[in-house]
């Protein structure tokens, strides 16, 4: 996967999550949870959907890697590398 | 195949539990000892009509755009769209301390703090410091027990208004007696005054079948009448479960909802010592013809009310305390038409030791189901105006039917007052869900299971 369609996954995922949520302002090197008003219950949404996607097993202590979409660009790129 | 995860428990934290497992992971198994699902919260059939067990009114109502609310989360969290629901909100509550004083309160939250400013006044610049304490405060922190009455007392310096707001949190909330736990007042405060009541369309069964049908969908599989007997254990981990009929399922991961020393006992250990007194309840139901509307309030959705301060929420001495209780009109919500029939339905305390003690004498317990219910209707007439040439069917249940229908250690709605809120029992991959976790009512039980579902299971399993 290139780097802008792990964000689009990345989005796409969040937009399941919440249909509402407002990807306009979004800004890539902030925390996505205080953008889009996700809550950790939701936070995890993203790891169990990356899993039912695509096979990633993504380590509990990885989750913080997670936090901003070029940071998941950035973790996720060479794990997603051939998908 | 081995299922990697077995809920034991059909009761809304399991389904709610299930739910979430099986959104990610196929081949989720449920095991519901009953022939019904629902637990606490299910139904049965007398007089051609379906009577709900534990429904008044459902606490955290919450506008669909507001996502943060603990309503709209779990809906989340389980992936059903709030569209999907109808819901009707209350019309109004009341708090009635006989010869006292009298509080309303609605979804409308400013309408509890004018009453209070209107009938407390010396208290109301106290109570809007407690709000602020309590947008500060955060109640899913683990701390220890901490008095919520003594901190209210201290706070508001009225004992009336400190045991009038309690007793609707109490009564729908505590499992602790004449006392509740600060966090879990916090949270009752929020799901009851800040937000409030609302009740599904239609019955219990069809939000039971809603949640059934969302797991089935997910590749859940439901088995009833499957009453766990052994979680079969090898050191700290659970290897599976036996069911009553003999046949033993393997599992990776169990989590258990029907209470912690009950788990406890189909692990084969002994009871946790020193348990404080459970809470026992007792619940009657009036059925009345639709006709008899107009003798009832219009508009009081709940009615919470103590004839004695102060204000007792302890096991009473005899069968049952009728100077306090609960009275629900569940006609009484927004947009509810009723077709055929109308309920009015009662709560009190209740002692498990006493009907315990005569329950085996068929006649002696049926006479004193009747005798406590002739009770409750003669109290809660002098709230509701007189209804009882109407009633066309009645039926009260006990604590020792709760318990023979969900095995909940001496009926005990509310559960043990001991409480596991991190859900870990000391197990590797068995841990506890629902009631005895700690949060209470319909949607506490379910976020209860998906909370220790997020918390335990999903990131390991
Ligand atoms: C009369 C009454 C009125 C209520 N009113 C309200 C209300 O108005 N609003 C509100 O929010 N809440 C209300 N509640 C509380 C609410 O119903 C409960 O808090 C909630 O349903 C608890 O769900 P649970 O899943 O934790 O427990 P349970 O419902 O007890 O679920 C446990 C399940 O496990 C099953 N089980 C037990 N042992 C085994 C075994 N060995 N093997 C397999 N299965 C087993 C039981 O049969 C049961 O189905 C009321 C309850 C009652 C009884």
């Amino acid at each position: 996967m290139t780097n802008d369609e792990i964000k689009d996954l990345i989005l796409e995922i969040i937009e399941d999550i919440d249909d509402e949520a407002d990807f306009d302002n979004l800004n890539p090197d902030e925390p996505l949870r205080d953008q889009l008003d996700l809550d950790s219950m939701d936070f995890l949404d993203i790891v169990m959907e990356l899993r039912k996607r695509h096979q990633l097993q993504i380590p509990e202590e990885d989750y913080p890697q997670l936090a901003t979409l070029n940071s998941c660009v950035n973790y996720l790129e060479p794990l997603l590398k051939n998908a | 195949m081995k299922p990697p995860c077995i809920i034991i428990g059909g009761g809304l934290s399991g389904l709610a539990a299930a739910i979430r497992l099986a959104r990610y992971i196929p081949g989720i198994v449920l095991l519901e000892q009953h022939t019904r699902l629902g637990g606490l919260n299910s139904y049965y059939y007398r007089n051609n009509t379906l009577l709900e067990t534990g429904l008044h009114a459902i606490t955290n109502y919450a506008e669909p755009g507001d996502k943060r609310a603990p309503l709209n989360r779990l809906l989340r969290q389980l992936k059903i769209p709030r569209k999907n629901l109808t819901f009707h909100q209350q019309i109004t509550s009341e708090i009635i301390f006989a010869g006292k004083q009298r509080l309303l309160f609605s979804n409308d939250f400013v309408l509890l703090q004018e009453e209070i400013a209107d009938k407390f006044p010396d208290s109301i610049d106290a109570f809007f410091d407690l709000l602020n304490f309590l947008d500060q405060f955060d109640p899913f922190a683990p701390a220890p027990f901490r008095s919520a009455k003594a901190f209210l007392l201290e706070r508001l310096a009225d004992p009336l208004l400190v045991d009038m707001l309690l007793c609707p949190l109490m009564y729908y909330g505590s499992s602790v007696e004449n006392d509740m736990d600060l966090s879990q007042f916090a949270i009752m405060f929020q799901a009851i005054y800040r937000e409030g009541f609302f009740r599904p369309h239609g019955t219990i069964r069809d939000f039971l079948t809603l949640l059934s049908d969302h797991f089935l969908s997910l590749g859940g599989e439901i088995r009833r009448g499957a009453k766990v007997t052994t979680i079969i254990q090898e050191g700290k981990r659970a290897i599976g479960v036996e069911l009553e009929s003999g046949e033993i399922l393997e599992s990776d991961f169990i989590l258990s909802t029907i209470g912690h020393q009950e788990t406890r006992t189909i692990l084969g250990q002994q009871p946790v010592d020193n348990e404080p007194n459970r809470l026992g309840f007792v619940e009657s139901i009036f059925q009345l013809p639709v006709e008899s509307i107009p003798l009832l309030p219009r508009d009081r959705t709940v009615m919470f009310y103590s004839e004695n301060f102060p204000f007792s929420y302890n096991q009473p001495v005899n069968l049952v305390d009728c100077r306090s209780g609960v009275i629900c009109l569940p006609h009484n919500f927004d947009q509810i038409t009723p077709e055929k029939t109308i309920e009015v339905r009662s709560t009190h305390l209740a002692s498990y030791s006493n009907w315990q003690a005569i329950r085996a004498d068929r006649l002696a317990y049926d006479k004193a189901k009747k005798q406590v219910r002739q009770q409750s209707l003669s109290v809660i007439e002098k709230y509701l105006g007189k209804f009882r040439d109407n009633i066309v069917y009645e039926d009260t249940f006990t604590p020792i039917t709760i318990e023979r229908y969900t095995a909940k250690r001496h009926g005990a709605i509310y559960g043990s007052p001991i409480k596991i809120k991190d859900g870990n029992i000391g197990y590797d991959n068995l841990y506890l869900a629902g009631t005895d976790q700690g949060f209470l009512g319909i949607v506490g039980s379910m976020l209860s299971g998906v909370s220790i579902v997020n918390q335990h299971i999903l990131p390991r399993i």
